[in-house]
């Protein structure tokens, strides 16, 4: 039976997920990495997703950020049903509406920071230096612009990264472990730009598995089988 | 921010990029090399076979009409019509002019031979030759003659002169009979010669006397008489059109067969122009010419197709590694909302700019290689063939595509998502 949560942020509800399944075939048979998950992200909420691995955490933010496919249900997005959606659409969808930031940073090795961040211009419509500059410098790295990736420490790195998901001002950002390579000092740094971004009025849905990075988190669920089978609000205790 | 990324990515990966670059650029070499030797191995082979002598023989017309009564053909044995020497220069006016050569006009006879020292006279077979004769045609003037013709002749002292009476060469193998110099003086028919040249030629010539056109022609008391004609024409290797019988072609189809420099077109013009004639190719050379140039062409197409497809392997592996090593960079560009036409542009691009270097380059080398070979076989380079560029840039796009164009679309097929948790 579907899990059913509703938020008590906001009254839009920005994502909704309805009935989601998701099977991958194996040479044992369907593996079934999400089962019938029931979801209303609000506008402007902060949602961490935990769970041990192969929960179907990552799967559910793939489909989130139309990255995959469900086998089943729905996925309505700032209102649009993106399942109907061509391969085109979704690629301009993907660019207006979702900012990915990614454990692994994901950095082009041979573009700077700056060229990195006006990338991600480029794919959008089109780049604009001096605002490329301006997120570099909101992230406490406009002088770093002309560094390449490997001058620059982890922690600069996923800078970089958040000044690239943000460029394009999209409503969504999906965060996957954003802390998870990170030393104590640079973590400390992404969780303040997150939390500014979370004041700022960004919806943030967060993959991790650092029950502090979680704690940060308006609304904390937990996926287990493919399941939700928690979710928790920052001021109350576990609903189920 | 495209060409940027373009430029920034053509110079990563050194080593594979380098690896394909080479592939590529000895395949269009060899391609290049091949259809450079390919197209100009007919007119080299041409003027290769233009030193075993005349392609089309002339005689006239009345020795090949057989006349038979009552089932037996009376025609003379020795069949006495001649061509006129002064006809030959219309030879000169037909449509494929330039593409004659050379003409050797012969007149054969038999004259009576004596030496200077008493001795018994000799009949032996003569023949009436142009050695270095200037055919004049409108403000124009060729030099023509047997020797030229026959280019294997070897000669010891020199030619007689076309319009003396009094010169003549003679065969080496009767010099040595009759115990003739270079220099000697002899009588023909009781006219006094002087020999001016002993000829090697391995065949009958070696047995024959060889004289000025004038003379033989004064001896038979046949002036103007020619009995045929030797013709040295270029011409273009037989094909399938070239074996038909113009009359039975269609209007457009007999107009290509004129148009086309086959020897039996020249042989058909050479009769337009002297309605007497009777003019034949030299089968056993233009047949042959057109088998070895067949066998020579599909021996190139081979090689260079064989060579397409290991450039085109090479690429397709070297290709391969460098773009599955960069997978997360397209799930990126996908993850951002690049279309796949985008990135698919943009490795498309990079492929192709290498290719058109790589090609241009396979070009030159391609040319230097044809140039080379041409030298070495045929003893002439083979030019610099511009409308091979084209063809060449062509191939190395068509190759370098064809080898990227599955890792590209494969990587481009797998989910995003996928290769972004791999780890880098």
């Amino acid at each position: 039976m579907a899990t059913i949560l509703q938020s008590a942020v906001g009254s839009e509800a920005l994502i909704h997920l309805h009935g989601l399944t998701r099977e991958y075939a194996s040479r044992a048979g369907a593996v079934r990495a999400l089962d019938q998950v029931t979801l209303t992200i609000e506008r402007g909420e902060w949602v961490a997703v935990m769970g041990p691995s192969g929960s179907g955490k990552s799967t559910l933010v793939n489909i989130l950020g139309c990255l995959d496919q469900p086998t089943h249900g729905s996925v309505r997005i700032a209102g649009t049903d993106v399942h109907q959606l061509s391969r085109q659409e979704l690629d301009r969808f993907r660019a207006e509406t979702i900012g990915f930031i990614f454990q692994q940073f994901h950095l082009i090795p041979y573009l700077t920071a700056l060229e990195n961040i006006l990338l991600a211009q480029y794919f959008h419509s089109m780049t604009d230096e001096d605002e490329a500059r301006r997120a570099l410098a909101s992230v406490g790295l406009g002088d770093r612009a002309t560094h390449l990736p490997s001058q620059l420490s982890g922690g600069e790195q996923q800078r970089v990264c958040i000044a690239r998901a943000l460029i394009n001002q999209p409503p969504i950002l999906l965060a996957d472990e954003p802390t998870g390579n990170l030393d104590a000092a640079n973590q400390e740094i992404v969780q303040e730009h997150l939390r500014t971004l979370h004041r700022a009025g960004h919806t943030i849905v967060m993959v991790t598995h650092d029950p502090e990075m979680a704690s940060l988190a308006d609304r904390t669920v937990e996926l287990h089988h493919g399941r939700i089978a928690a979710e928790r609000r920052a001021d109350l205790t576990a609903q189920k | 921010m495209f060409f940027r990324l373009l430029l920034e990515s053509l110079f990563r990966q050194r080593r594979r990029k380098l690896l394909a670059a080479t592939a590529i650029l000895l395949g269009t070499a060899t391609v290049t090399a091949m259809l450079a030797i390919g197209t100009s191995v007919g007119d080299k082979l041409n003027h290769e076979l233009s030193s075993y002598g005349a392609n089309i023989l002339v005689t006239p017309k009345a020795d090949t009409l057989d006349v038979v009564v009552g089932g037996v053909s009376i025609r003379p044995a020795t069949a006495g019509s001649y061509l006129r020497e002064s006809d030959l220069t219309k030879l000169k006016g037909i449509f494929w002019r330039n593409n004659i050569l050379n003409l050797s006009p012969e007149l054969p006879l038999h004259a009576t031979l004596t030496q200077a020292q008493p001795s018994q006279p000799a009949t032996v077979p003569a023949l009436g030759l142009w050695f270095h004769h200037t055919l004049h045609y409108g403000t124009e003037s060729y030099a023509m003659g047997a020797p030229a013709m026959h280019r294997w002749w070897r000669l010891q002292g020199a030619w007689p002169a076309d319009a003396a009476l009094d010169q003549a060469a003679i065969g080496s193998k009767l010099a040595a009979q009759m115990h003739i110099a270079p220099g000697d003086s002899v009588a023909l028919n009781g006219e006094p010669v002087r020999i001016t040249g002993i000829v090697s030629s391995g065949d009958a010539t070696d047995r024959t006397l060889l004289l000025p056109l004038a003379l033989a022609q004064k001896i038979t008391g046949q002036p103007d008489a020619v009995r045929r004609v030797e013709v040295q024409a270029l011409t273009k290797p037989e094909d399938a059109l070239a074996r038909r019988n113009p009359d039975s072609l269609s209007p457009a189809l007999h107009d290509r067969w004129y148009c086309s420099p086959y020897a039996n077109s020249i042989a058909y013009q050479i009769q337009e122009a002297l309605p007497n004639a009777q003019a034949e190719p030299i089968r056993r050379i233009t047949q042959g010419e057109g088998t070895i140039l067949q066998r020579i062409s599909g021996l190139m197409w081979l090689v260079a197709l064989a060579a397409l497809l290991a450039a085109s392997f090479a690429v397709a592996a070297s290709m391969t590694t460098a773009i599955l090593e960069r997978k997360q960079e397209i799930g990126l560009m996908r993850a951002m909302g690049a279309s796949q036409f985008s990135v698919a542009s943009l490795f498309f691009a990079e492929t192709a700019l290498l290719s058109l270097l790589s090609g241009a380059l396979g070009y030159l080398l391609g040319s230097l290689l044809a140039a080379r070979v041409g030298w070495e076989i045929f003893h002439s380079t083979i030019a610099f063939n511009p409308v091979l560029l084209p063809a060449a840039l062509g191939m190395a796009l068509l190759v370098s595509i064809a080898g990227g164009a599955p890792s590209v679309l494969r990587t481009l097929g797998m989910q995003p998502a996928a290769v972004l948790r791999e780890d880098g």
